[in-house]
């Protein structure tokens, strides 16, 4: 038989060439980028003038979008490995309420009370994962139980101590901590200070602060957000860890057969979600100096929602940390932007049904075009 | 397809042009007042409040505007506090459910320009703290502690506290002000009882079938009261009982006429929204403001005192 | 084919028993480098079996595996792998989701450290991906493509292509065409044809004996856990395989039977 290997392989005529723009666009986060524009393109025309666009405005839906960012980076790369967590709201409540148990009811440096959090929660996130592989139980089960688990006892543990289901007083514990500084500082307040004396940025007209900028920084937040999302995004796609979460979610058992060790995968991103949900408890206590019983709550649905609209597929194996963080952009910038434009804030949930379904449906058109699903 | 992505493309570069060119273009009109609340979408109690601020803003020609977070989430709150005050409004109205998350955005509001009043939740002293112009409400240990003495004078001896906004610290004062009128020390007669009708039915049942001797019961609104009343009905305590509730509602007035509810302790939400807005407007207009806090409240409504009161249950009253 | 090569895998008198099941009474076959062994047998003749006995995931419960001429007991599967025997299975261990190239390099991602990061060398892993698609004749837009957008026999291909480049010596394949179409179980065949002249030693398990014929260099036949024989090609034609294969003796006495002893068809 004429080894038809001799054909040159790039004249196959077969083979369509994708033009350049074709391949730039056909990508995962494509559903995410669609939404962000449509978004942002809405509130420019419906809330020009309403504050959103000014420095306070932008600093207000951009730190709860950033809230939103950090879970979200946690439930992608979780979701991507095959698997879900329903009890990172629980654990956003527990891990501030331990934080501020520790070092407010218990007087210890608010250092330690934040580092031991850490422990505790990555611990948690560690059992659920160990309990998932060991059972062959759906994630979606285990961390359910979780839920309930974790905010009963932030609900049983403050009203057994002071009777009262919130603990205050953490600001002041907090001052001059320094590891309490790396997630409620501010950076770049130069900047900004340099802004408001320009007049770029409108000032404090009386008080305390009065003169100093309305914005005197960025959050510690934003930055653990973006922080976040770019490692998310590095380690997913550039290295070999990456390629074992993808292939954990895609197909364990042809995983496992390839020498991937999947059970280390998703135990390991159990722990990273408990780690992300932490991050996002420590920066609320430290900014809010309270912790309360109900925190966090929902806050899983809402961080697999930014996740889905971002691309990723719920069974696993596909899907996208910047189009999860596009995800988690919409979602804040709709919370609050519906206020800037005077939309009844119960429609809030019309809206994000209706970009939630639209994004799937483009996501799943862009996804059958790349992986040749039917 | 490659017209979509002309489309695309273009969208894409006027929504970057004019997200440059949206500068700090600050809001300046006539006065528009901003009401946050702390209350979740699904108490109905706020209710009065929303009609009692739509017709303040009518009746002074004010824009006026209610805000809450969805699920109650008082970290929400502080973002819709903060959120109003970059609006550029001209003055917010806001509740104080907990100093320590809402003092912040509060008094950045103020240091803004924009004046706050406290309404409902919170005291004389923290509105003064965080820069509010004043206090409209009933203080909710003070309510509390009235309707203990009252309570105590009836003969009553032992409690249940019908709680269903456990969350906020508000509420426990409230209890705590009552064992304080009563003189009993407050221990588990508070119970959480979640905003579910049936739990909330179902936690009382328990209570009352394992502490058969509780002289009184007292709940803190339509929430608690609506399913306490048929947990009573059901149990055959109404009536026996001696209940005693904060606030009004359709079903609380009920109660009372059919004397199975003593009082109804009435913080008058309406004044709580109507006031601020008239203070406010007049303030802004002209420079004049009272030179103290007004308390809406406690009145004590008993069967004697209903007929308003039923004629705007839910609306008004 | 040189009749005194030493054969790269011998396994002799294999019984494998579960229970009181005895999957396997004494199979023994050699396979040689560079050639094809086809294992022929209907549904439950202990085809799997065997093939997971030689590849390490059962112990045979009698018998003895020669591997490169020396005794070999594979503790897991993991070690029959470092030495050198790569079974391609059924669902032949690809996810659709993700691309030709990372499919390619699971579990073996080629590897470019940087301080204690282990990152994934992509550049070193397309360039070879597109290399060897070229020689197995697939085409690809781009390493990225996803494995989903092949059609099942470039699938298969490229399983193959993927056990090749890691070393295999002794290639096995279960069952590769056997939910196949026409043109694509050709490609197949193509395939293994070419693996075969790379001098790699292949198994080739079916129950088709139409696509074992034409690349087959040894036929052996199992029905219930018994070897029916090895046979060459130069030995034996297709239809008496077949014939074999479908218990044509059972079926000829069948007939005997009912037709009292008439029409008895001759070879």
């Amino acid at each position: 038989m004429s080894d038809s290997t001799q054909l040159n392989p790039t004249s196959d005529e077969r083979i369509k060439e994708f033009s350049k723009l074709r391949k730039a666009l056909i990508r995962p986060e494509l559903g995410g980028i669609v939404g962000t524009v449509a978004v942002f393109t809405f509130f420019l025309i419906f809330a020009y003038d309403s504050g959103m666009f000014n420095s306070r405005g932008i600093m207000n839906w951009s730190i709860v979008s950033s809230q939103f960012v950090i879970i979200a980076v946690g439930a992608c790369l979780l979701m991507i490995a095959g698997e879900f967590d329903l009890s990172v709201g629980s654990m956003i409540g527990f891990a501030g309420m331990m934080i501020a148990i520790f070092s407010v009811k218990l007087g210890w440096p608010v250092w330690l009370a934040i580092l031991l959090t850490f422990v505790m929660c990555i611990s948690v996130g560690a059992l659920n994962g160990f309990i998932v592989i060991r059972t062959g139980l759906p994630s979606f089960i285990v961390t359910l139980a979780f839920l309930f688990i974790l905010r009963g006892l932030t609900i049983f543990l403050p009203q057994v101590i002071v009777r009262k289901t919130i603990i205050g007083g953490v600001k002041d514990v907090a001052e001059g901590d320094w590891l309490a500084v790396l997630f409620d500082g501010k950076i770049l307040t130069g900047l900004f200070s340099w802004l408001g004396e320009e007049g770029l940025i409108a000032t404090f007209e009386r008080g305390t602060r009065a003169g100093q900028p309305v914005v005197s920084g960025i959050p510690m937040l934003i930055v653990w957000a973006i922080v976040l999302m770019l490692l998310g995004h590095f380690l997913l796609t550039r290295t070999q860890f990456g390629n074992w979460i993808f292939a954990s979610g895609g197909d364990a058992e042809a995983a496992r057969n390839s020498g991937v060790p999947v059970n280390k995968v998703k135990i390991l991103m159990f722990m990273f979600t408990a780690f992300c949900a932490t991050v996002f408890a420590t920066c609320q206590v430290m900014e809010f100096g309270s912790a309360g019983a109900d925190r966090g709550l929902l806050k899983e649905f809402e961080a697999i929602i930014a996740v889905v609209i971002g691309g990723a597929l719920l069974t696993g194996g596909y899907g996208s940390v910047i189009g999860a963080a596009l995800g988690a952009l919409i979602f804040g910038v709709v919370q609050q932007g519906l206020f800037f434009a005077n939309v009844e804030s119960s429609l809030f949930r019309v809206f994000l049904g209706v970009i939630l379904l639209f994004a799937v449906i483009l996501n799943t058109y862009i996804r059958r075009i790349i992986t040749g699903e039917r | 397809m490659k017209r979509v992505m002309k489309n695309l493309l273009g969208a894409i570069a006027i929504t970057m042009g004019l997200t440059l060119a949206a500068g700090a273009v600050h809001a300046m009109g006539h006065e528009k007042y901003i009401l946050v609340s702390h209350a979740p979408d699904s108490d109905s109690w706020w209710n009065t409040i929303k009609n009692g601020l739509a017709l303040a803003g009518k009746q002074m020609g004010v824009e006026v505007e209610y805000r809450n977070p969805p699920t109650g989430d008082l970290a929400d709150m502080a973002r819709i506090i903060e959120q109003a005050a970059a609006s550029g409004p001209s003055g917010i109205i806001t509740t104080l459910a907990d100093p320590n998350i809402l003092a912040g955005p509060i008094r950045a509001a103020v240091d803004s320009g924009v004046d706050v009043i406290i309404m409902n939740s919170g005291t004389p002293d923290m509105a003064r703290k965080v820069g509010a112009l004043m206090y409209v409400g009933q203080p909710e240990y003070d309510a509390g502690h009235a309707a203990g003495l009252r309570a105590k004078s009836d003969g009553v001896g032992s409690f249940l506290c019908v709680n269903h906004y456990a969350t906020q610290p508000s509420s426990t004062e409230r209890c705590q002000g009552f064992a304080d009128g009563l003189g009993i020390k407050l221990g588990n007669q508070m119970i959480d009882s979640g905003q579910d009708p049936g739990e909330i039915k179902n936690r009382v049942m328990a209570y009352l079938s394992a502490n058969p001797k509780t002289d009184a019961v007292l709940t803190l609104g339509p929430t608690s009261a609506d399913p306490t009343l048929l947990a009573l009905e059901e149990n055959g305590m109404a009536g026996d009982i001696y209940f005693g509730t904060f606030d009004l509602g359709g079903e609380i007035v009920k109660g009372i006429k059919a004397g199975v509810i003593k009082w109804g302790i009435d913080q008058q939400p309406f004044l709580q929204a109507y006031l601020p807005v008239v203070v406010m407007a007049n303030y802004h207009r002209y420079g004049v403001l009272p030179g103290n806090n007004i308390n809406s409240g406690p009145g004590f409504v008993t069967a004697d005192g209903l007929g308003k009161i039923e004629k705007f249950a839910g609306e008004y009253r | 084919m040189n009749q005194d090569a030493k054969p790269i895998i011998q396994m002799n008198n294999i019984e494998k028993h579960f229970g009181s099941v005895i999957a396997l009474s004494g199979v023994s076959i050699d396979v040689f480098s560079g050639e094809c062994h086809c294992l022929l047998g209907d549904n439950g003749a202990g085809k799997s079996t065997f093939i997971k006995t030689m590849s390490g995931v059962y112990k045979p419960t009698h018998g003895d595996i020669l591997f490169e001429g020396r005794p070999m007991h594979f503790a897991n599967p993991r070690k029959a792998i470092e030495a050198g025997i790569a079974t391609v299975h059924q669902h032949l261990a690809m996810i659709p989701l993700m691309s030709v190239s990372r499919n390619f390099f699971m579990g073996n991602e080629p590897v470019k450290k940087v301080g204690p990061l282990r990152l994934f060398d992509h550049d070193y892993a397309n360039r070879v991906t597109m290399e060897e698609m070229n020689k197995m004749g697939i085409k690809l837009r781009s390493p990225d493509q996803a494995v989903g957008t092949l059609s099942g026999g470039e699938r298969q291909t490229v399983a193959i292509a993927r056990a090749v480049y890691f070393g295999a010596k002794l290639l096995i394949l279960d069952e590769p065409t056997s939910a196949l179409g026409v043109r694509q179980t050709a490609n197949v065949l193509m395939t293994i044809d070419k693996v075969r002249k790379q001098g790699i030693a292949v198994v080739f398990i079916t129950h088709n004996v139409r696509h074992a014929f034409p690349v087959g260099d040894q036929f052996t036949l199992l029905n219930r856990g018994h070897s029916m024989g090895t046979f060459r090609k130069s030995e034996i034609d297709r239809d008496s395989l077949q014939t074999m294969m479908a218990g044509g003796e059972e079926i000829r006495n069948l007939e005997a039977t009912i037709q009292g002893g008439n029409n008895f068809k001759q070879e």
